[in-house]
Formats: structure tokens, C-alpha cells, sequence
């Protein structure tokens, strides 16, 4: 499991070349900035479509959203083959990639378990191309493919909960993280890092422009994910040993989460309280997983 | 047949702002067409948009390449001869702007006219979203678009009380613009500044992105580096006396420092276009 880092141990350096060309107060932008503080320079970084979050210093490839999986594959057995495997191989992927289009490709890259860190930025949307649903979208949240109108009330599905499918699967090490836990999140990626074999740290990025927020509060949104057990931060080691980081007396209520976002704005009360629902039994899991310190399916 | 091409940014609703001008024609009985230039758009990044009004059915679907009209949204590209570029003889340019007309810096065979539209928008919606703010203007300056026709078009896109206040702002707007002058130089300069839009990668600057700016308390601040940790853009530089300071080229003025600060150091000032 990660180390606990403080404030004065975050890196002054950056790791990326800024400004970038996001949208003002991008989750995504600040995820970039954080992970590549702490990444060092012998990294390849690779990428698919997605928003443009940070360009980093390190050098990258892309390829197509299909090729997530296989790309990453091929760099870290080159680099196995060259002898080099002091070079990391790391994916910096969108929801849309992750949970969607690439799933299937990263699923066996993590089934071989490759020598990768995939790193997802997590906006729920598809929203470098106008905020379609994808499968990181949450129920009930609206997209430009799930508008709400007389016949339809948003998306009509939960969120993948994709770290437990690559739990599944025993990979090293799985870990979601937080814009608003600055120093838990470099902690995760500097010990993911360096771990041998197929690695994936899921980070919550709030959308000011899909989400429909004010772009100031884009930390205060992503709080009140973690706080509400809407996104709880957790780490899991193969596919078993579980811990919880962040575990309040007591949830704060969901709405304090959807509330100032307009695409939950249609909500009613009965739908919300069927998410409260959902999101306190979903926490009942996680914590008596961190009870158990394991895992179990 | 008019043609009319907007420039904005990401976020000031300049592509509503052609489909109102569109429906509002459509609302008086003409034809029109409102077409958005898409590329990849951020909130924050300049873009443009076009619309064509006739009173037969209009049949182009390109690009408006010689409009008679140029709006323009945004204060900092009110101050960029690219908005007054390629127009027709005599075009009309009604530019966002505090300043008087003649004070733009402007050139071609063109008429100007402004109108504080941020102001505007800031009083009425409380935030500078200036799209319908500017609409109340254009209205006055283009015979074939009228208010009536634009408030109708504007309660189509926000009913109710979001819309009350999105007409008071085109109201205001009407009210507020000035006459219409010519510009003194003809001739466009031969070398114009390229406003930097979008795209990916690494940008060079993106002052001009800021309607607001964080302006740092010194004596307030405790030196916690919450908004240095928290600012998606690096913007802010951790000072050997441990303070936090704005690099002016990298910030875009989002505010999340100015929102987390623990002791509320910073306070987001709306950043003054300099002449
Ligand atoms: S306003 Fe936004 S971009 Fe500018 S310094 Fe503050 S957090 Fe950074
Ligand atoms: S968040 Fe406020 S108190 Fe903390 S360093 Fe920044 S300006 Fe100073």
C-alpha cells in the first residue's frame, strides 16, 4: 500500500508544460499535473482520444481507442527486451477509453498482466467531443446521448465500478484517487510506479462543462464525491488485500454532491433517495472490506 | 441576404447566440441559418460562429467568408483587428468593449460600434456570459433582426426566470450602445496578432482567457499552498518567501484558488483591457 505523504514532500517541479489547453478549472488538467509531479523522467506516456488535459515532458505515443491495451503491451516488452525496464510504460486515459471502447483490450493486457500503469481520468462523459454517455457516466446524470425529456430520465445505468473488474482479474495493484486528495493521489502514483505487472489508479476528474458546474468549484465538487461515498478512495492489492483511505464518522448526504452540478438538476426526490440507497450499500461493502482488509467476491 | 460572423469564446454563448439571431429572424417571417464552427471547443478558447438571414430560402452551406455584420463577444478579441478582417465595404463591427469606438483599434472600410456587454451581463445574470447581453445591440444596429423577434427567440432557449433575466440583459444592451462610427484608418495593418485559440498541446499564453484574475492578500495568506497545489495550470509560482504569486501567461482565471484558500487571501478582479 501507498505511503502517506504531506505537503512539504510534494515535488516544486513540474512535470508537465503548461499552460495546456483545457477548459478553465479542468479535473483532468489538475489529475495530469499531479501524476507527472511525482512521475519522474523515464516514462513513456501513452495516450488515445480524449480531452487534452496537460502535455507532460515525457515523451508519448498514441494510438486508436482500440489500442490502449495493445500499445502498452508493446512498449513494455520492448523496453523488457532492450533490457530497460527502468522505463515505465504508462497509459494516461479517459472514462471513455477505459471504461468503454478499451475495455476489452485492457482486460487482457491486464489477464497477461503486463508490466503497464494504466492511469484513468475520469470525467464520466465523453467530453472532448460534446459530453456523450459513457460507462463511467452515473445513473441518472444527464449527457447530449441521454437528455432528459418526457420519456427519459438521463442515464439509465450505474457507473462501472471498473476497479473491482480488474480486481477480478489479481492484477498487483488497483487504486482510485481524488483531485481534492492532492498528496494521496502522488502517493498512489509513486507507488504504483514501481510495481512489476499490470497496475490501474482510477482518478475522479470533475467537468465544469459537462457536469455543469461553476469552473471555481471544481475541488469542492470532487470533495463531496469522496465525502459522500460517491467515489470512495481506496487501494487494492492483488485482487485481494483492500483498504479504504479516506473512511468519515459519518457520509455526508449525496445531494451535497449533485446539487451544485446542473446535469443532476432534473432529479427527483425519489430518484435521489434511490441513489442514496445505492451509494450506502455500495459503502457498506467497501468498509467491511477495509474491516476484513480483504476483498471478497 | 446578411451575413453575420461572431467571435467569442468558449462559454460566452456566442454559438446560442447564433441560433437566437437565426430563430429570431425566422420568428419575423425570413429565412436563416446559424452555423457553429466546430472544432474542438474549450470553455475559455476563442471560436467563431456565422448566420445568414434572407427573405428567400438560402441555399449556402459553407462558411460566411464576407460577413456584413462581425460581432464580437469577448473584451480582449474586441481589441484584435481579426474581427473587423474580410468584411463587406461599409460592414458594421460591434465589438464588447468599455471603451468608445473610436478608441478600437480598428482599421478597413468599416463602421464600429460598442457596448459593455460584460458589464452588462455581470449586473443582470451575475456572471459574463455575454451572449444575450450584446444580442439587445445588434438588434439596434441590424434592421432585419428585432428585439421583439430576439426576446421571443430568447425565451425559447431559457424559459422562465433564467430567461427574464437573460431579456433585461438584451434590453440593456439596446439601450447602451453607442452610435455607430467610422473607422478612421482604411487600411488594415499588413501584420495582425493571431488570436490563439484551442487546439491540444502545450499553449504559449492564455492571459487573454481571463475575465476575472486572482489578485493574492499577501498579509492575509498563511503560506499554506493550497491554491499552488490545487490550480490546474501551474499558474501560480511558490515564492522564496513562501508565497504563492500569478504567472500571468498560464492562468485562465477558473478561480479555483481563489476558492479554496482556507483564509480567503485571494479575491478573482475583473481584469481591465488596457487601450
Ligand atoms: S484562477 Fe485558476 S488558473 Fe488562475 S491561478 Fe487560480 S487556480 Fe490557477
Ligand atoms: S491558499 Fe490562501 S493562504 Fe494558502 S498559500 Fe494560497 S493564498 Fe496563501
Amino acid at each position: 500500500m501507498s505511503e502517506r505523504m504531506t505537503r512539504a514532500q510534494v515535488p516544486l517541479e513540474e512535470g508537465i508544460i503548461f499552460p495546456g489547453s483545457t477548459c478553465q478549472g479542468c479535473g483532468a488538467a489538475m489529475a495530469a499535473r499531479l501524476t507527472f509531479k511525482v512521475m519522474g523522467p523515464n516514462v513513456i506516456r501513452h495516450g488515445i482520444p480524449c480531452c487534452p488535459d496537460q502535455s507532460s515532458k515525457s515523451p508519448s505515443t498514441g494510438s486508436v481507442f482500440e489500442g490502449a491495451g495493445p500499445s502498452l503491451t508493446g512498449t513494455s516488452r520492448a523496453l523488457k527486451a532492450l533490457g530497460r525496464t527502468d522505463i515505465k510504460a504508462v497509459g494516461f486515459f479517459g472514462d471513455g477509453g477505459v471504461y468503454d471502447i478499451s475495455f476489452g483490450g485492457l482486460m487482457a493486457a491486464a489477464q497477461r498482466n503486463e508490466n503497464a500503469l494504466v492511469i484513468c481520468k475520469d470525467n464520466e462523459a465523453y467530453m472532448n467531443t460534446g459530453g456523450q454517455h459513457s460507462g463511467g457516466t452515473p445513473k441518472y446524470a444527464e449527457t447530449t446521448t441521454d437528455q432528459v425529456g418526457p420519456n427519459s430520465r438521463g442515464n439509465k445505468f450505474h457507473k462501472i465500478r471498473a476497479a473491482f473488474a480488474f480486481a477480478a482479474l489479481g492484477v498487483p495493484y488497483i487504486a482510485t484517487a481524488s483531485v481534492a486528495f492532492p498528496e494521496d493521489l502522488m502517493a498512489k502514483v509513486k507507488y504504483a510506479k514501481d510495481i512489476e505487472g499490470f497496475r490501474v489508479i482510477l482518478i475522479q476528474t470533475p467537468c465544469p462543462v459537462g457536469w455543469r458546474f461553476d469552473p471555481a468549484k471544481t475541488i469542492e465538487v470532487a470533495r463531496s464525491a469522496v465525502q459522500s461515498g460517491m467515489w470512495p478512495l481506496y487501494e487494492i492489492e492483488n485482487g485481494s488485500t483492500f483498504k479504504l483511505n479516506y473512511k468519515p464518522k459519518e457520509l455526508k448526504p449525496i445531494t451535497e454532491y449533485l446539487k451544485p452540478q446542473a446535469r443532476f438538476r432534473h432529479m427527483t426526490e425519489t430518484e435521489i433517495n434511490e441513489m442514496q440507497t445505492y451509494t450506502n450499500q455500495r459503502w457498506e461493502e467497501v468498509l467491511r472490506a477495509d474491516e476484513a482488509k480483504r476483498l471478497t467476491f | 441576404m446578411i451575413e453575420i460572423r461572431l467571435h467569442g469564446r468558449g462559454g460566452q454563448g456566442a454559438v446560442t447566440a447564433s441560433r437566437i439571431i437565426a430563430a429570431a429572424a425566422f420568428e419575423d417571417g425570413l429565412y436563416s441559418q446559424a452555423i457553429p464552427m466546430y472544432g474542438t471547443e474549450r470553455r475559455g478558447a476563442p471560436l467563431t460562429a456565422y448566420v445568414r438571414i434572407d427573405n428567400v430560402r438560402v441555399r449556402e452551406r459553407e462558411l460566411v467568408h464576407t460577413p456584413d455584420y462581425s460581432i464580437c463577444f469577448d473584451e480582449f478579441i474586441s481589441m484584435n483587428q481579426t474581427i473587423a478582417n474580410s468584411m463587406k465595404p461599409g460592414g458594421i463591427v460591434l465589438a464588447n468593449s468599455k471603451f468608445k469606438p473610436e478608441e478600437l483599434p480598428l482599421a478597413g472600410d468599416i463602421k464600429i460600434a460598442c457596448v459593455d456587454a460584460t458589464g452588462i451581463a455581470i449586473k443582470h445574470l451575475g456572471r459574463p456570459i455575454t451572449n444575450t447581453a450584446i444580442l439587445g445591440a445588434f438588434c439596434k444596429l441590424c434592421p432585419e433582426v428585432s428585439l421583439k423577434g430576439v426576446e421571443k427567440a430568447i425565451y425559447k432557449y431559457f424559459p422562465g426566470r433564467v430567461g427574464d433575466m437573460n431579456v433585461a440583459a438584451a434590453r440593456a444592451s439596446y439601450e447602451q450602445v453607442t452610435d455607430l462610427i467610422t473607422a478612421k484608418n482604411k487600411e488594415p495593418p499588413k501584420q495582425v496578432e493571431e488570436i490563439v485559440s484551442g487546439g491540444y498541446g502545450a499553449l504559449k499564453d492564455v492571459s487573454g482567457w481571463r475575465v476575472f484574475e486572482p489578485v493574492i492578500d499577501e498579509e492575509k495568506c498563511i503560506g499554506c499552498k493550497t491554491c499552488w497545489i490545487y490550480c490546474p495550470e501551474a499558474a501560480l509560482e511558490w515564492t522564496a518567501n513562501n508565497k504563492p504569486a500569478m504567472i500571468s501567461r498560464a492562468c485562465k482565471g477558473c478561480g479555483v484558488c481563489a476558492n479554496e484558500c482556507p483564509v480567503k487571501a485571494i479575491e478573482m478582479v475583473r481584469v481591465q483591457v488596457k487601450k
